[in-house]
């Protein structure tokens, strides 16, 4: 009797030391988050129910304005434009990266040479800066770029479009931009996704006489389901917070149409310096992501299950 | 006959395999075509980007735009700019996140699944988003006009990317190694730098080579909190460049071209380690 007891007291005794070990490990990480992430997220929020700006938060005689500043977007056009042209870029681009990207995956997935390298090769758009890659939009959309020169070539337009100068145009550039970043991401996921298939489903489905579309249909998109959803609300996350394409390439113009939540913020903040404003456009910004970022984490939980 | 019926396969399937090849040639030529732009047109003649005419290839190559920019003082200042506020944050983000990623991955952890929840969120936010109140506090602390307002900033998005890869790398290294070390009488301390580290090489290089870059593409951070242009690295000064070079796009592409270089080459040489933790990093395995 006595033995056993020993023994457990210093299996649970083993147990809290090395939890407190494991704790010290992660700890710095930890508190570094939460004082570099968490403390200014609960300032914006603070930030945004006063009414800072560069005289109050000198001076430091800002006040408190409750639902004021919020008020004062949603009763402002420009605010609402911008927060359309959010969604519209959102869902423009996840469109677009979403359907091409499958196409891609659905093709290197296949066991050919080429498959890794060139599936490798076109992940350099998603990993290149983003002000390069902006900087290159603002070229081949202008007057006399590459993407007229084509359009001309081939005869879709008569004369050159001013793309990036029209407001009713300048959002297909940016989106186009963003999709050829976000593609080859959307492609890499959902081609790991495919590999997880396996191959016996189909030659068993072949066997009993389903077609190519039936397959697709019945087998790769309910497998393929995880994967799907995650491409997809990552993809929302990722392009909601867009920033720095419009800032390089269009500055959100012209006339903001291609002005953005990120960049409408930065505006309010950097050159307006209204910082309470900013804040509380920014969370305008947090909520839609945490609508969308709690079904992620819904769905990353359910696998960790 | 069963050998017949082999062939017959195997020439369909050489024969689907030389049509996927082809097919991905053709799409990785169109889809990287911005990309030969970019190049092509920084060795471009003046004369040759204000004609009119738009030539697909230069007609008079020369390496004067790339000179332009080496020559400058200026670029010289933004690229070292560049080069140290990616190994600040990549030196930084490493020292926190790689402890804490062992932590979460071999440790049952009090408080766990609220700390994996908190550097889930903490990855999906943006910059856009944190600028404003980071911009204030940085200035109460008196960061801003510093290299650590941005690396600070940088490597709060790059811990819990670094977590969350490591995490699974570390689960997956077998218990007994540490046992083990733990018997031949190791801390835990030295097992984890003489035993883990070195048994997850792999991802380290991976989150190495990704955070290295993350540092380096930031743009917002590194504009916001640093006004001064000496401060600036390359990414941030685009524009400023932009608006001396005036419509000279031959320069400005040289310009882009050489922020490309860092991601172009790590890839030609870290592909692997790129793709696995990209993929690690999104979806969960």
């Amino acid at each position: 009797m006595q033995a056993p007891q020993g023994k457990r007291r210093l299996n649970i005794s083993m147990t809290t030391k090395t939890k407190l070990e494991g704790l010290l490990f992660v700890l710095p990480g930890f508190l570094y988050t939460v004082a570099v992430l968490g403390y200014p997220l609960v300032y914006n929020f603070l930030l945004s129910l006063r009414n800072v700006d560069v005289r109050t938060f000198v001076r430091g005689t800002s006040t408190f304005v409750g639902l004021a500043n919020f008020k004062a977007l949603f009763n402002n056009p420009t605010f609402l434009l911008v927060l359309k042209n959010t969604f519209v870029f959102t869902f423009g681009s996840l469109v677009f990266q979403f359907t091409i990207g499958f196409a891609l995956a659905l093709l290197f997935s296949k066991k050919f040479k080429l498959a890794g390298p060139v599936r490798g090769l076109l992940l350099i758009a998603y990993m290149m800066p983003m002000s390069v890659t902006a900087m290159l939009g603002k070229n081949i959309f202008g007057v006399s770029g590459l993407i007229n020169d084509l359009l001309l070539k081939v005869g879709l337009i008569q004369q050159p479009v001013e793309w990036l100068v029209n407001t009713s145009t300048a959002m297909i550039g940016v989106v186009a931009m963003n999709c050829w970043v976000g593609i080859p991401f959307n492609m890499l996921i959902l081609t790991s996704g495919l590999t997880t298939i396996p191959n016996s489903i189909y030659d068993s489905a072949a066997v009993d006489g389903a077609t190519g579309w039936q397959r697709f249909r019945y087998i790769t998109l309910p497998l393929l389901r995880p994967a799907i959803l995650a491409v997809l609300m990552l993809g929302f996350i990722y392009t909601f917070k867009a920033f720095d394409l419009m800032f390089v390439m269009t500055a959100g113009g012209p006339l903001n149409a291609t002005d953005v939540l990120g960049t409408y913020a930065y505006q309010l903040s950097f050159t307006k310096y209204q910082f309470s404003l900013g804040a509380a456009t920014g969370m305008v910004l947090f909520c839609c992501l945490l609508v969308v970022g709690l079904f992620y984490l819904r769905l990353i939980a359910a696998e960790e299950e | 006959m069963p050998m017949r019926v082999e062939r017959i396969l195997s020439s369909r399937e050489a024969k689907a395999n030389a049509i996927y090849n082809v097919v991905a040639i053709i799409i990785a030529v169109i889809f990287l075509f911005p990309i030969y732009w970019l190049v092509m047109m920084s060795f471009k003649s003046d004369a040759e980007i204000f004609s009119p005419v738009l030539t697909y290839f230069p007609r008079d190559f020369t390496i004067q735009p790339w000179l332009l920019n080496i020559r400058d003082k200026e670029f010289f200042m933004s690229l070292r700019n560049s080069c140290i506020i990616a190994t600040m944050s990549m030196c930084l983000s490493m020292v926190i996140g790689i402890p804490a990623a062992y932590g979460m991955g071999r440790y049952k952890v009090p408080g766990r699944r609220i700390m994996l929840l908190a550097f889930l969120v903490s990855q999906m936010l943006p910059p856009s988003l944190m600028l404003t109140p980071m911009y204030l506090i940085f200035n109460k602390m008196g960061l801003l006009g510093t290299y650590w307002a941005p690396v600070v900033a940088i490597s709060s998005g790059s811990i819990p990317f670094i977590v969350i890869i490591l995490r699974s790398y570390f689960n997956s290294i077998p218990r007994s190694l540490d046992d083990a070390a733990r018997i031949d009488g190791c801390n835990a301390l030295q097992s984890f730098f003489m035993i883990m580290l070195p048994a997850i090489k792999t991802g380290i290089i991976t989150v190495a080579v990704i955070s290295f870059l993350g540092g380096w593409n930031d743009l917002a951070y590194s504009m916001t909190f640093n006004v001064m242009p000496e401060m600036r690295p390359l990414t941030a000064n685009i524009y400023k460049f932009q608006s001396k070079y005036g419509t000279r796009w031959n320069a400005i592409m040289a310009y882009g071209a050489i922020l490309v270089t860092p991601v172009v080459l790590a890839f030609v040489f870290l592909q692997k380690y790129i793709v696995g933790g990209l993929t690690a990093g999104a979806v969960k395995e």
